[in-house]
């Protein structure tokens, strides 16, 4: 049956009777030094719907963009109908019946959903497109896949859901049999996650083949035929339906190799310096990333988040700091509600933002060290009657880029001649420097080398001795379990759990993957 | 549809080594202008010579080049002035005509003033008449976040339909031909340097604002932070920088700029306002911004040659059957090019959507 | 007076019409062509040299249409291959292309900006016989050059062919939302192409119109910012045909208007003349007003 070790790799497919509709054999895919795919199996059988799933940065994505011919693999192949297969790219695997729904949906709002459902594939008469023929197909399409489509509205008008099932619907209309779907749940609401995983259903039960990703546990069970784990960019297990249940996806997505969590008793913390209250936030596109938030930060305290990306994090840090306009609710830095007001005026209130975007918004890269490091409302510090002081804004350079302990040539060199981990601790010295009230900081180690990490996490341990409270935003539990006081996780824009220090792995991983609280599941037995 | 050209506004200057970003547009330009001029039976190396020596060949010579280049040292250095907050305005033009307009028509009733106080007066008044064809435009970008380079060009067509009909509506001198308001005092004319040529104080002026300009970019914390934008805006926003004050300033400023260079071109060359006033100063501005990339030396320089081509120009006419137009060729070619890259382009075949590797 | 004044004004939108479209569908591919004053002003000159040297008007047109497809093509293969600012080339281009012109009338064929070729071939006048002497609609349909039964047959022609062809549809996903259109096998880089040379070929054609018009000759400056008043007409008009063609008239009338008021009353022509680029500024401000609420994230 399945393996739940992760030494020796599992069974692909036990029975080998039935050749998989579409599969991997010993995929590997690098992307320079990071392997993103190692020495994959997937068995896909027609008919079936079959979950992909695993945590941040597992694979998964890179996996499916090479099902459909978007990467090709290192080593190993795809297999297409029990036979490896050389995929020339999306064309190709269409021609075969393959089709992939990205995160970033392709559908033209500007369009109609009929004239989105045939775009590029047109049925024509003398060169005239024929909107009856292409309206019936549609329809019956529509029609065997559970779903009523109007189709003359304009996608624009309508909801992301509807334009991801027209999206499918394109797939079908050119011939694909098998649908590939990367996070499809992602952008909908709980009711349009039921629809979808009906209709989902519907067209397994027509025939179709579904591949889908995804990290929603309550999903891939109630919907999963098999089951495939992805961690750390190889397969550790494969399921069967009667296998699949929350606890034992959990328990193999998350793994089980407890690191031991470095203890520092901190101090008490003292007054709240950041109240979030009802919080809610939209992305571009209107959607709900943030639903209705509250928490509470001390003065001297680390508080985690935890949640799979994509759950609402980086809306949550952006709206925090100034970033993101948020629709409704209250975000009261030392008793004022600044909900309302500009990243400026945050700023002067004491607070300071680490984004996770470090060259595009953590650093200006063109421009000097210098000039990187002075870039701040606190420019009045440093100037007098609108001129800059070249002398202090060398010294405050100097002082940030010392406490940092940042390698670099001179501070007139551009920041982009800095290594990744030199230019992540010339952000973080940044807003460190002088004590802030409170630091937000997002996924502040990313990209960053081991000796870099272990650097900013003094630098964090250090701004909470100074009596900062610190939000942290991380996709390293290991770095939240380490960092923080208490970690709270979100799960589809909500706060679906606190943990205490000392949680575990499993513990925090069950609750991002949408799991129930240990203590909530003890409390109904 | 608004959001296709704010995609583009980013304006992505190549990067292929300075030196050689401001040289190849200017060859490509040299080999454009050689064929127009071979094709029809000339000889490109002989009229290249010719404009040079008339550029550059003495004293008069220079003196005429320069006089030709200050007013493109203003419309350059309004353009690079926004170009470095990542503003695209193309309005230069119409602050010019505004600016150019409200001197000569306040300046022909300015006999018997104090020439110092008058000029300063008369300048100021340029300034600001050109700021405020910059207002609504600034306003726009700056609340609503409206593409300016639209709102800029419109205006420009406005501002100069608004100039044509006051000058018929109030200021058109009686016995002039069509379009001509009343010459400004003598009171108020600048200066020459070294008579007879037509060089004046505006150069000087010119060159003194080129060089105000390097300080403050450098020196203030606004113009520290107005760069900052150009260069990084998501960083400026994120560092709760005064963006929208920089927008402002931006657009305004070059607004203003461009109206002072309307002014000193009045006191200084033509004094008075005509039709025609503006031989396409502002856009020959910004091939000047474009290929001097901010850099004020390099203003200089840009404008210097450019300059020197229509001062050249107009003169070569005397002795070689080299029609002027050859000079808007040239510089045409130079704003064309200076934009753009100069990797050929590779044929591979197009990636689809890249997506975040997981 | 009236007949006149309707003469005129159906005489200049002709010319204002296919730019105006040209413009349009470039921008539908998601180009922003500012370029169309130079292209009508290649159109006009290659169209009056074309008819005398061939003695046809209709050669006249076909040469003019065939010149501003290159230049069309050529400015967007500068913009597309060469990652050249859509604004600024476009705006060069206008600025090289007068050049040229005046080059080469001066030097090449040694006029001073005013070209009346020998033998040109004018557009001829075609009368309707049965409504020609009815009053208001003799004057609008009868003695029309071919241009502007062209025209009418353009505009539904073009939204027909942008809503029910491959290559309308492509086209307007390719403007939209280009990532789609490329994920979909659309070649998005031939579909701008086409479009670039489909504005250029209107647009010369609408020059053409102008020289082989009433007037029967060239001359540089006859183009005069009527490309720049097609750009504010498919501004106005959203990109789409019968909108822009109406603000084509819109404009095409306050030209006229101008006209006959310059011969009175000068200063209001002037007025006149920045109507339509007033009526763009008002549409921008409009559209972003409404777009306003739409993003949450705060950029520069």
């Amino acid at each position: 049956m399945t393996s739940a070790t992760a030494t020796d790799r599992p069974a692909a497919d036990p029975a080998g009777s039935i050749p998989c509709r579409i599969g991997a054999r010993s995929v590997t895919k690098r992307f320079g030094t990071l392997t993103a795919n190692s020495d994959i199996d997937l068995d896909v059988l027609p008919g079936s719907v079959h979950a992909v799933i695993g945590e941040n940065g597992a694979g998964k994505t890179t996996l499916m963009r090479i099902l459909y011919g978007l990467e090709r693999p290192d080593e190993g192949d795809v297999l297409v109908d029990g036979r490896p297969v050389r995929l020339r790219g999306p064309r190709d695997a269409i021609a075969r019946g393959i089709g992939l729904v990205q995160q970033e949906l392709s559908v033209v709002p500007e369009l109609t959903l009929l004239e989105n459902l045939v775009l590029g594939a047109e049925p024509t008469f003398a060169g005239r497109i024929q909107w009856s023929t292409a309206r019936e197909q549609g329809e019956r399409l529509a029609r065997d896949a559970g779903l009523s489509i109007d189709w003359d509205t304009g996608a624009m008008h309508t909801s992301v859901a509807v334009q991801q099932q027209v999206e499918i619907l394109r797939l079908l209309y050119r011939g694909a049999d098998v649908l590939i779907l990367d996070e499809p749940t992602a952008v909908l609401a709980p009711a349009q996650v039921t629809e979808l995983l009906a209709m989902l259903r519907q067209l397994r039960n027509a025939g179709r083949t579904i591949v889908f990703i995804s990290h929603k546990l309550a999903e891939v069970v109630s919907v999963a035929d098999r089951v495939t784990v992805l961690r750390a960019g190889r397969a550790v297990a494969h399921l069967e339906h009667d296998e699949i249940d929350a606890d034992r996806l959990a328990a193999q997505i998350i793994g089980d190799n407890e690191q031991p969590v470095a203890s520092e008793a901190g101090g008490q913390p003292g007054e709240v310096v950041l109240a979030v209250e009802n919080l809610t936030v939209r992305d571009d596109r209107g959607l709900v990333r943030v639903d209705g938030v509250g928490f509470d930060i001390r003065a001297g305290e680390v508080v985690g988040f935890a949640a799979v990306a994509g759950n609402g994090q980086d809306e949550l840090a952006e709206a925090l700091a100034g970033i993101r306009r948020c629709r409704s609710g209250a975000i009261r830095l030392g008793g004022a509600d600044m909900a309302g007001d500009d990243v400026r005026a945050r700023r002067k209130a004491g607070l300071r933002y680490v984004s996770p975007d470090r060259k595009r918004e953590g650093l200006a890269l063109q421009l000097s060290l210098r000039d990187n490091a002075i870039a701040t409302p606190d420019l009045s510090t440093i100037s007098r009657w609108g001129l800059l002081s070249a002398k202090r804004a060398r010294s405050r350079t100097s002082e940030i880029l010392r406490s940092a302990d940042v390698r670099f040539g001179t501070i007139a060199d551009p920041a982009s001649s800095l290594s990744g981990g030199n230019q992540q601790r010339v952000v973080i010295g940044r807003e460190t420097n002088g004590s802030a009230r409170v630091l937000v900081a997002s996924q502040p180690t990313r990209g960053v080398d081991v000796r870099g990490v272990a650097y900013i996490s003094e630098l964090i341990r250090r701004a909470r001795r100074d009596g900062t409270g610190v939000v942290l935003f991380s996709e390293e539990l290991d770095e939240l379990r380490d960092l923080c006081d208490r970690i709270l996780v979100l799960h589809g824009g909500r706060l679906v759990g606190e943990l205490p220090r000392g949680a575990t792995r499993a513990e925090i991983g069950r609750l991002m993957l949408g799991g129930q609280a240990a203590t909530d599941e003890a409390r109904t037995a | 549809m608004t959001t296709i050209v704010e995609s583009r506004r980013r304006l992505r200057l190549p990067s292929l080594g300075s030196a050689g970003s401001v040289l190849a547009p200017v060859v490509v330009a040299l080999l454009v202008g050689a064929v127009v001029v071979a094709v029809t039976g000339n000889d490109p190396v002989s009229i290249y010579r010719t404009l040079a020596r008339e550029a550059f060949g003495g004293a008069d010579r220079v003196n005429a080049t320069l006089a030709a280049a200050t007013p493109l040292l203003f419309t350059g250095l309004a353009a690079a002035f926004a170009y470095r907050a990542g503003i695209f305005t193309v309005g230069v033009e119409g602050s010019f005509v505004a600016g150019g307009l409200a001197t000569a028509a306040i300046g022909s009733h300015m006999d018997g003033v104090v020439p110092a106080l008058g000029i300063a007066a008369l300048l100021v008044v340029a300034t600001f008449v050109g700021l405020v064809v910059a207002v609504l435009p600034a306003v726009l970008r700056a609340y609503a976040r409206v593409d300016e380079v639209v709102t800029t060009l419109m205006f420009n067509f406005i501002a100069s339909g608004l100039a044509s009909w006051s000058v018929q509506a109030f200021f058109q001198e009686r016995g002039q031909a069509n379009s001509a308001t009343a010459m400004v005092a003598d009171a108020v004319r600048l200066p020459e340097l070294a008579p007879p040529g037509q060089t004046n104080v505006g150069l000087l002026v010119a060159l003194a604002a080129v060089a105000v300009y390097w300080w403050w970019t450098r020196s203030t914390t606004l113009g520290f932070e107005l760069t900052t934008v150009g260069s990084a805006p998501r960083f400026a926003v994120a560092q709760g920088l005064r963006t929208r004050l920089v927008v402002l300033v931006a657009l305004l400023g070059a607004g203003a700029i461009g109206g002072l260079a309307g002014g000193v071109h009045t006191l200084g060359i033509v004094h008075r306002f005509t039709a025609g006033f503006s031989a396409g100063f502002g856009f020959t501005g910004i091939a000047i911004a474009l290929l001097a990339r901010f850099n004020p030396v390099g203003i200089v320089a840009a404008a210097i040659l450019f300059g020197a081509l229509n001062s050249a120009g107009t003169t070569a006419q005397l002795f070689i059957d080299l029609p002027i137009q050859i000079i808007d060729v040239l510089q045409g070619t130079v704003m064309v090019f200076a934009v753009a890259q100069f990797a050929l382009p590779r044929l591979r075949k197009r990636q689809a959507v890249p997506v975040a590797t997981t | 007076m009236i007949d006149a004044l309707i003469a005129s004004t159906i005489a200049l939108t002709v010319a204002l019409v296919p730019a105006a479209i040209g413009g349009a569908i470039h921008r539908l591919s998601g180009i922003v062509n500012i370029g169309l004053e130079g292209h009508m002003l290649i159109g006009a000159l290659v169209g009056a040299v074309a008819s005398a040297w061939s003695g046809s008007w209709l050669v006249g047109l076909v040469l003019a249409a065939t010149a501003g497809a290159a230049s069309g093509l050529l400015v967007n293969l500068v913009i597309t291959r060469m990652r050249g600012n859509e604004i600024i080339v476009g705006l060069g281009f206008n600025i090289v292309a007068l050049g040229v012109v005046g080059y080469i009338l001066r030097a090449g064929m040694g006029v001073s900006g005013t070209l009346r070729p020998e033998g040109l071939r004018r557009l001829p006048t075609i009368d309707v016989p049965g409504v020609a002497d009815v009053p208001v609609l003799g004057a609008l349909l009868s003695g029309q050059s071919p241009m502007f039964w062209f025209c009418l047959v353009l505009v539904p022609a073009t939204a027909w062919l942008l809503g029910n062809t491959p290559w309308g549809l492509q086209l307007r996903a390719t403007g939209a939302l280009e990532p789609a259109a490329v994920s979909l096998g659309l070649r998005s880089l031939a579909i701008r192409d086409g479009a670039g040379l489909v504005a250029g070929l209107l647009s010369a054609l609408g020059g053409a119109t102008l020289s082989l018009g009433n007037v029967g000759l060239f001359n540089e400056n006859m183009i005069a910012g009527r490309g720049y008043v097609a750009l504010a007409a498919f501004y106005f008009g959203r990109s789409w045909p019968l909108p822009t063609a109406l603000a084509c008239l819109l404009f095409g009338f306050f030209d006229a208007l101008q006209i006959r008021l310059q011969t009175g009353v000068g200063a209001s022509a002037d007025l006149l003349s920045t109507l339509p680029y007033l009526a763009v500024v008002v549409i921008l401000t409009a559209t972003a007003l409404r777009e306003l609420r739409r993003g949450s994230r705060r950029m520069v």
